[in-house]
């Protein structure tokens, strides 16, 4: 308060400076315990991880030691990570890193085609399509589930890879992303190709995509997030281990009478680490790109 | 291609004649490059859209049975009308949408305000700050589990410290009166993180002159603020508002996990009713008319949306 009031008694450059400077440390101290009050629980499940006794888990939760451990163990990693048994963590990983990376690459594919022509071909109709395509994101997943479970099941794809994969690969938000970042692009480069004797679908993967980091990485950190935490759906076509993520997996945790905690946090921690390499990897192009896209969608 | 530009006739046309097969040519490109996407959109969404008002109005069961299908009408409609778990589902996603617009909007716009100021590590603290977004909601509900234990858990203990004993621990997920907000506030903390991604695109999409402007007028920070910030944001507001309404009513997955829609129904939402309806009773033609009925929700809620972001435009 005192250097507040001397700045404005003497217009002196130094007193403004040191006060904005205190306050810019006050906020600064505030963010940083924002950010660690938002974060906690997060290490909470990390340190619990490490921990070997499921009841010490739960004792140790309601103290200070909930943040530390003295002798770490990989123990619940081991008798989780399998690749077969009851506890096949390890398979039910590798099942949601299969669908991951292929659902991700088709999509990002797929819906950037789809989306480079709705911006810059000249097939007709285009601005009809365009219009269905925005109307569908209307629809939600869960409003169109059950004929879908029907049908998946009279064609007999239940309990695959390809039942978790192929519905959700073209998506009406995602065209939609690709063809808004496509259109902002200057014409020139089209027309340029064009005088080269470029094709469309050559303009489209030599020019436009190299251009597209950014929609690429937003497209690819949001497919890949739904994708990883896709529930509803595995349940509902997924009945023995040999296509089962590893989110419905870790749910089963909740259905025993006493939950192995121990457990659960080390099944938790191993689904944690490719999604946070996945976004750790894009971050850097994922915020930028939102500026125009997200609000107006 | 160095070929000599010739004003003879025939050569001429033989150009038109290759511009008009490579036209055809270019458009057959651009439709097999359409082609994936309108393919897989139709057999995958437009059709069981289709499907769904058709089945909702059949007694269709979720494995053939020995009975005809029947074409039902709106019975369908009538009993989950007449079911009063219904309306608690209804009633409780709408509890659950009036809770947590305000905790989740909030969070995300003071986290999105903090880090559109200039300070130090913000790349970083931006990280962090997204971290609960990235969090599979499963790994949410085995971390908010042991946090909601009772009654020794971690906010029990917290609450009792704080009130000096004097708040009774609460059995977070298995008190009726609880329950709902117990799943808010883990919603909340597990999906504000895209609501503040979209917050700091609109905050960025201000420009800086209207905020030299009013300082120049001698707007103070809390009148740049009122009059510069928040209706630049408006359009935010009105998108992150429907956004996280719609989220609200299709909630499925942590009430699935952590409370199976108790105790005494009071996490009952739309989509467990409906997922019960359809897997456990095995009535797909009821669980589609539920399904239909979301849709319908959720579709008003996307037309307010558009009607206030018009009237915000003109």
């Amino acid at each position: 308060m005192s250097d507040i009031a001397l700045s404005i008694s003497r217009p002196n450059e130094k007193p403004v400076r040191s006060a904005a400077g205190a306050l810019h440390t006050i906020q600064t101290v505030c963010i940083l315990i924002v950010a660690l009050v938002i974060v906690s629980p997060l290490f909470l499940l990390v340190v619990a991880s490490l921990k070997d006794d499921r009841f010490q888990i739960l004792a140790d939760m309601g103290s200070f030691r909930a943040f530390w451990v003295s002798n770490p163990t990989l123990n619940n990693f081991k008798e989780v990570g399998h690749f077969s048994g009851e506890l096949a963590f390890g398979r039910y990983l590798f099942n949601s890193l299969l669908i991951l990376s292929i659902t991700v690459c088709s999509g990002v594919i797929v819906n950037s085609m789809a989306g480079f022509v709705l911006a810059w071909g000249s097939v007709k109709g285009r601005a009809t399509i365009l219009s269905i395509v925005i109307a569908l994101y209307v629809i939600p997943q869960e409003s169109i589930i059950m004929p879908l479970v029907i049908m998946v099941s009279r064609a007999g794809m239940t309990d695959t890879f390809a039942v978790q994969i192929v519905p959700w690969i073209a998506s009406p938000l995602y065209i939609f992303l690709f063809y808004q970042f496509f259109a902002q692009l200057p014409k020139e480069l089209l027309e340029a190709a064009q005088m080269d004797g470029a094709s469309i679908f050559r303009i489209y993967r030599s020019i436009f995509m190299p251009l597209s980091l950014p929609a690429v990485a937003t497209v690819s950190i949001l497919t890949g997030i739904e994708t990883w935490n896709q529930y509803l759906w595995p349940i509902l076509v997924t009945q023995t281990d040999y296509a089962r993520p590893i989110a419905v997996a870790i749910a089963t945790f909740f259905g025993q009478d006493s939950i192995y905690w121990d457990r659960a946090m080390a099944a938790s921690v191993l689904m944690m680490i490719p999604i946070l390499g996945l976004y750790l990897a894009f971050q850097r192009w994922f915020v930028s790109s939102f500026v125009g896209s997200a609000v107006k969608g | 291609m160095n070929m000599q530009q010739s004003t003879v006739p025939s050569l001429a046309k033989g150009k038109r004649q290759a511009r008009n097969k490579s036209h055809r040519g270019r458009l057959f490109q651009e439709a097999s490059m359409l082609a994936p996407a309108v393919v897989l959109l139709t057999l995958f969404l437009i059709v069981p859209f289709i499907l769904s008002f058709w089945t909702a109005m059949t007694n269709q069961p979720l494995v053939p049975r020995p009975t005809p299908l029947r074409f039902i009408w709106f019975t369908n409609f009538v009993r989950i009308f007449q079911d009063d778990l219904f309306w608690t589902a209804l009633w409780n996603v709408s509890r659950f949408a009036f809770w947590i617009l305000p905790v989740q909007c909030g969070l995300a716009f003071a986290t999105a305000l903090l880090l559109h100021q200039k300070i130090p590590f913000r790349n970083l603290l931006r990280g962090m700050f997204f971290l609960p977004a990235i969090t599979s909601m499963v790994v949410v509900c085995v971390i908010w589990g042991t946090l909601f234990q009772y009654p020794t858990g971690p906010f029990n203990q917290i609450l009792g410290f704080v009130s000096a004993g004097y708040i009774q621990p609460i059995d977070w997920l298995g008190d009726p009166e609880w329950a709902m907000f117990s799943i808010v506030l883990l919603s909340a903390w597990q999906a504000y993180g895209f609501q503040m991604i979209v917050y700091l695109a609109g905050l960025q999409g201000i420009p800086d002159e209207l905020y030299d402007a009013a300082r120049i007028d001698g707007a103070n920070a809390f009148q740049r603020f009122w009059h510069v910030t928040m209706p630049g944001l408006r359009p935010t507001h009105v998108f992150v508002l429907v956004i996280t309404t719609i989220q609200a009513f299709k909630l499925y997955t942590q009430v699935a996990i952590l409370t199976q829609g108790g105790p005494k129904s009071s996490t009952e939402t739309v989509v467990h009713y409906m997922v019960r309806a359809g897997f456990e009773e095995q009535k797909m033609g009821y669980a589609s008319a539920v399904s239909v009925i979301l849709f319908v929700i959720v579709l008003i809620i996307a037309l307010v949306q558009r009607q206030l972001l018009r009237r915000f435009d003109v």
